[in-house]
């Protein structure tokens, strides 16, 4: 039996671009809201080709404002990629620009999110 | 006997004709009706060519009123359409560069890649054209991000008619049973 269930599309799917994390610990945006909208992370895939594990935080605010976590954070191994699918991930809806930050540079992540129209 | 009439347009559920060939159909322009028979109708596929691109708008931008040049019918013809959106933009429909369809007192509803979700047929947009009566789409960028596209697609049936010159809307002179086809905006 299939451990998922379920669930009626709310909105339409999109993705981010590819970030690659440009300043350790500064954050950055990942995915841009629209205009009376709201998004929720569906899936996440982080790809660490950098020398240290590197913890990526993935939530709002951008530098100079520190980030605040919409979810815990993730580790990124070297030489690993961390897949996260929607069944995985808590079922977090934000009005505002998803940003990332991470512990070290160059780390990449891309998102994809269903957007809601409120 | 005559065919009863299908006068419920904008029906729930995939597309389907309107009226027969060989019923009567009374066409809204330039608010009177305007009265024809159905000689033959066939299908307008879905389709590259029936969609139409508004440009490339800003994050936030409002393209022009772009003139559907693309739909325009030949003369004693109309198409009953119907649109979705296909990139994030809020698409206003035009029937007349000034005339806006599907609006209330103080607002206009418009229509957007979110629409399939809650009207998977697309009933609600159906739309009626007759020859150059034209649609007229306006598009907003409500994405966070530009966008390099902002198409819409069509799909519907396309109408042959006839002129029926003994039936006049302002004499009061009507068929005894005709379809009404809204083929403009109600101002």
């Amino acid at each position: 039996m299939a451990s998922h269930y379920y669930q009626e599309a709310r909105g339409i799917r999109k993705s981010s671009a590819i970030i690659a994390v440009a300043v350790l610990n500064q954050a950055e945006n990942l995915f841009l809201v629209g205009v009376g909208r709201t998004v929720i992370i569906r899936k996440i895939i982080i790809w660490n080709g950098q020398a240290a594990n590197a913890i990526v935080s993935i939530g709002i605010n951008v530098f100079p404002a520190a980030i605040a976590n919409i979810i815990p954070n993730i580790l990124a191994i070297v030489g690993f990629d961390s897949e996260w699918q929607e069944d995985m991930i808590p079922e977090v809806e934000i009005n505002q620009n998803i940003t990332v930050a991470s512990t070290v540079a160059g780390i990449e992540v891309q998102i994809e999110v269903e957007e809601i129209l409120i | 006997m005559p065919t009863l009439p299908m006068i419920h347009t904008y029906r729930g559920g995939p597309i389907e004709q309107v009226v027969l060939p060989g019923e009567t159909v009374g066409l809204w322009i330039n608010k009177v009706y305007e009265f024809y028979r159905i000689l033959y109708i066939e299908p307008l596929f879905r389709s590259p060519p029936l969609t139409i691109n508004l440009g490339a708008p800003a994050a936030a931008a409002v393209t022009a009123v772009i003139q559907a040049t693309l739909l325009q019918m030949p003369d004693l013809e109309f198409a009953q359409l119907r649109m979705e959106v296909l990139d994030d933009v809020d698409v206003i429909v035009y029937q007349g560069r000034a005339d806006q369809r599907h609006k209330l007192q103080n607002v206009v509803a418009t229509l957007s890649r979110f629409n399939a979700l809650f009207d998977p047929d697309a009933h609600l947009t159906e739309v009626f054209e007759f020859e150059d009566n034209y649609l007229f789409l306006q598009a907003t960028n409500n994405s966070g991000y530009a966008l390099t596209q902002a198409r819409v697609v069509f799909w519907g049936y396309r109408y042959v008619l006839e002129v029926l010159p003994d039936y006049n809307w302002a004499a009061r002179r009507l068929p005894e049973v005709w379809t009404r086809i809204p083929a403009t905006a109600h101002l």
